[in-house]
């Protein structure tokens, strides 16, 4: 692969592309080689986004603010908050370099053209090459080359979101450690999406598959602020053994361009948002995932609304699962943790 | 020099280093609680030395080698003869966090095998007590009274400082279990459903307890029982040496009292050393062994104590039905742990201040002999007015020295304080509400809020009842009251009565088997009445405040120990 190439298609990546490409990119097409379906699209690499910000003066102004701003440890998040609009607003209002315009059009026109997003609707979604969940944008529902320029220089500033810059600070990270590689794909209009995780993530039982769902685009899953579905299956059997319908109130839904929070019918914000064949199908997809990552794997899918079943379960991510809580402690730890907490902190 | 009034001042003390001085001590410590379950008759000042010495040396030692986040311990002075309380509260954010890290390392032992530190420590003070019983206080030298004195100090200071080790390390999984329960199933420590689960436990007391009810048993079965029922409890002894059985049980019953390891070495009263411990005097526990007897086929301490237990197992396993399976190891490790605090909060009085009070009370008594005989003091019992300082100055050549000038005025204050009660505090502060919240909440101290001080009576206004306390043990009583405020009086105390008295001790254990109910004026959920009722079963009131001062003998009182509840049926 030729080192200037700085733009790919899925097809042309595998799980050796991380540091090229981002560790999403590289995931999307190691699960294509694999026969899995994944939205189609393309990879804008790591190194896009360096010649971006070298060709536009972005890179060194920014290194010249942060050196300015001297030592960052212990700083409030005030500070951090001040940093982000600053640096973001170097990288928003840089001009594209037309190369860099070209050969991301030719691309999504690409998409448009072979029918693989026929209303020019994509997914816009950052791609680093560490796993730093919920650090950085994703923009959902982007439509028309100019849009997704913009989502990509914006998911490209989204390294420096305040939250990421306090992050790499503490852990002693330059500041400047992250950079993002792009991946942008079909939108899947979803009619239910959620995550799987192919062990428990509380009490990290190995002999289950446990999946979330919600209606619509399964952003509220994800951020794990609204009620969901929720089911266990297991791995043997690959039986149904546990089934819980949430209250889904509300669901993310596209709109035109972008997407909104909408509320969910009466009747169907307490009625299952999958049915049992589909909760089989993921489980099986999710066992097969960790099967071949060689690692349990949490991983987001979606129900592509325009689909037929049983192709209509469209994966969006796989990625190692990182458990919720530690191990649970001993009875005696509990036992010293409560005492100190009921009666010894004022 | 500018002439200036010469201030009066006392020019001799109590109980010198510790008596209150209120300008002092209040601009230290701004409330001074009073132990009123220590301290009810006054102390003598010897005792009250020791007790205001030592005592708050324990607390300090354990809370320093606990790392207590939020106390750093207690100090004590003595006033009229009462001991006053007044708490080393941590107030600085920083110091707790400090402190908390040592904390949690020092509980972790005693919550994974509470027992065996226990026995350890236990072994530890047999082992002590074993050496000063080695020495023949009344043969002793001079010379070996006056290291006597200061062995006896050192074994009361260690003795101290284990004691508040268990305690603090023991209470701490009541007082979780209690905040767990009421916070998730709305159950306190107060009620019968939590206080069932904490009952019927075997230990050292209910050991000795059987043991005495079994020696009356053998009495009826060697055919002695009339010699018990005819006499009184003096006479028991001379008349059992009379013929060849008596003198067998006699025997069998001294060996116990001499070889078992607390046997004989208690004292009956438990806060002082103006009484006798039970080997120095054995008509008290023989005593116990004709209140038994007079009892009958009637009473059998083995069954009731096993249905206690029995219901205890049924309390539990009915609890832990309500308990989330994740929850239940947790909960099943606390009530045992909390149960063992019940358990330690008995026991370890008489491996802790009974022995060692009775150790005390014969060095004492034989250095009182010693100084009355060479006419230092005017009798031996005048040595409880001194103090191991001035007993250090004379003991070497007493007839040297004249100290009734000292034991003649202390006697008088002694005898005088008596006649009064003592205030619940000595503060600063504006009122008892603020100086509980502000003096003493704060410490979070286990052992001022369910022993010493106890939390306050909420009374139910639509029970109209005359009188409130806490719930010590459930149940319902009535009977006749009787007001007991010495152990002396004790004796007076008829079966079927209700008992009300300013607190109970260990020593007064034998009394629950008789009576229907009990009231104190004192104590919490932990304290001794509160343990010792749950153990008999029998309905117990604690922290009632006036109850002896409200209530007299011969009254008729009905007591509703589940609310708190006492009526005065004959007003």
């Amino acid at each position: 692969m030729s080192p200037e190439k700085l733009i790919f298609r899925f097809e042309e990546l595998g799980r050796e592309h991380k540091q090229l490409v981002g560790k999403k990119c590289a995931n999307l097409g190691e699960m294509l080689r694999m026969g899995l379906l994944v939205p189609p699209g393309f990879a804008t690499s790591i190194g896009m986004y360096r010649r971006f910000a070298k060709e536009t003066g972005a890179a060194a102004e920014i290194a010249q603010y942060v050196k300015q701003m001297g030592k960052l440890k212990g700083k409030n998040i005030a500070v951090f908050d001040e940093m982000s609009r600053k640096i973001r607003g170097i990288i928003e209002s840089q001009e594209m370099p037309p190369a860099l315009v070209k050969t991301i059009a030719s691309h999504y026109h690409e998409l448009e053209k072979k029918g693989e997003a026929p209303d020019g609707a994509v997914s816009v979604r950052s791609s680093g090459t560490e796993s730093r969940p919920g650090m950085f944008e994703t923009y959902l529902n982007v439509v028309g080359i100019e849009d997704v320029l913009d989502k990509i220089k914006k998911v490209w500033s989204s390294a420096y979101t305040a939250r990421a810059i306090a992050l790499r600070v503490n852990k002693d990270i330059p500041v400047t450690g992250d950079e993002l590689g792009v991946a942008v794909s079909r939108m899947i209009n979803a009619r239910s999406a959620g995550i799987s995780f192919t062990l428990d993530p509380v009490t990290s039982d190995t002999s289950r598959i446990v999946i979330n769902s919600s209606w619509g685009l399964g952003e509220g899953v994800v951020s794990g602020d609204e009620d969901v579905d929720h089911f266990a299956v297991d791995k043997k059997t690959l039986k149904i053994i546990e089934s819980s319908t949430g209250k889904k109130a509300k669901k993310v839904v596209n709109k035109k361009r972008g997407v909104e929070w909408d509320n969910v019918p009466t009747k169907k914000q307490s009625a299952p948002s999958l049915t049992n064949d589909e909760v089989s199908a993921i489980a099986k997809l999710a066992l097969f995932l960790e099967e071949r990552m060689g690692r349990a794997q949490d991983i987001e899918w979606a129900i592509d609304a325009y689909a037929i079943p049983p192709d209509n379960i469209v994966l969006l991510q796989t990625r190692p699962a990182k458990l919720t809580v530690k191990k649970p402690e001993s009875v005696t730890d509990r036992m010293i943790d409560l005492i100190v907490q009921k009666f010894y902190r004022p | 020099m500018p002439k200036k009034k010469q201030v009066e001042t006392k020019i001799w003390d109590v109980v010198p280093g510790y008596d209150f001085i209120e300008e002092i001590d209040l601009a230290a410590i701004p409330s001074w609680f009073l132990d009123g379950t220590h301290s009810v008759p006054p102390l003598t000042p010897l005792f009250a030395y020791q007790w205001a010495r030592f005592c708050s040396h324990g607390f300090k030692a354990a809370c320093y080698k606990l790392g207590i986040p939020t106390c750093k311990g207690w100090e004590i002075r003595i006033f009229n003869g009462g001991i006053y309380c007044g708490l080393h509260i941590v107030r600085d954010q920083e110091e707790i966090a400090r402190r908390e890290v040592k904390f949690r390392q020092a509980l972790r032992p005693w919550l994974e095998d509470f027992d065996k530190h226990w026995d350890t420590y236990k072994k530890e003070l047999l082992g002590i007590y074993d050496k000063l019983k080695q020495l023949d206080v009344d043969r002793a030298t001079n010379l070996e009274l006056y290291h006597h004195n200061y062995d006896l100090m050192e074994a009361y200071m260690r003795m101290w400082e284990i004691h508040f080790i268990g305690m603090y390390t023991s209470f701490n999984t009541w007082l979780l279990l209690e905040a767990l329960t009421k916070e998730r199933f709305g159950l306190s420590d107060q009620e019968a459903e939590f206080q069932d689960m904490m009952r019927g436990f075997d230990n050292k007391i209910y050991q000795m307890d059987k043991k005495l009810w079994e020696f009356g048993q053998l009495a009826v079965e060697m055919k002695l029982a009339n010699i018990f029922k005819d006499n009184k409890p003096p006479a028991i002894l001379p008349k059992l040496k009379e013929s060849e059985k008596g003198k067998e049980w006699l025997k069998q019953f001294m060996d116990y009292m001499t070889t078992d390891d607390i046997g004989g070495w208690r004292m009956q009263h438990f806060t002082d050393f103006n009484e006798p411990y039970w080997l120095e005097d054995p008509a008290t526990p023989i005593g116990l062994v004709k209140d038994n007897i007079m009892r009958g086929n009637s009473y059998d301490l083995e069954a009731t104590r096993a249905g206690i237990a029995k219901k205890r197992r049924a309390a539990i396993a009915a609890f832990l039905k309500r308990v989330p399976p994740e929850e239940k190891e947790l909960f099943k490790g606390l009530i045992a742990l909390a149960g063992k605090s019940s358990s330690y909060s008995e026991e370890h009085d008489l491996y802790c201040e009974l022995s060692v009070h009775a150790l005390m009370r014969r060095g004492y008594m034989a250095m009182g002999k010693r100084l009355a005989r060479s006419g230092t003091i005017d009798n031996p019992e005048d040595i409880l007015m001194l103090n191991p300082d001035e007993i250090d100055r004379v003991i070497m050549v007493p007839e040297a020295h004249d100290m009734r000038w000292i034991t003649r005025r202390r006697r008088a204050g002694w005898e005088k304080a008596h006649k009064t009660t003592n205030p619940p505090m000595l503060t600063r502060r504006a009122n008892l509400e603020e100086a509980i919240e502000l003096d003493l909440l704060p410490s979070r101290d286990a052992i001022a809020i369910k022993i010493v001080v106890g939390e306050i009576p909420r009374p139910k206004p639509k029970m109209k009842a005359d009188l409130w306390g806490i719930c010590g043990c459930p149940g319902a009583a009535e009977g006749t009251a009787r007001v007991v405020t010495k152990y002396d009086e004790l004796k007076k105390v008829q079966p079927g009565e209700i008992l009300v008295c300013p607190s109970t001790n260990p020593t007064w254990t034998p009394v629950f088997g008789l009576v229907n109910g009990v009231i104190t004026d004192t104590g919490g959920t932990l304290c001794h009445a509160a343990i010792i009722g749950r153990e008999y079963g029998v309905p117990t009131i604690v922290n009632a405040q006036k109850a002896t001062g409200k209530i007299k003998t011969g009254q008729r009182v009905k007591i509703d120990a589940t609310n708190g509840a006492v009526y005065i049926l004959d007003k």
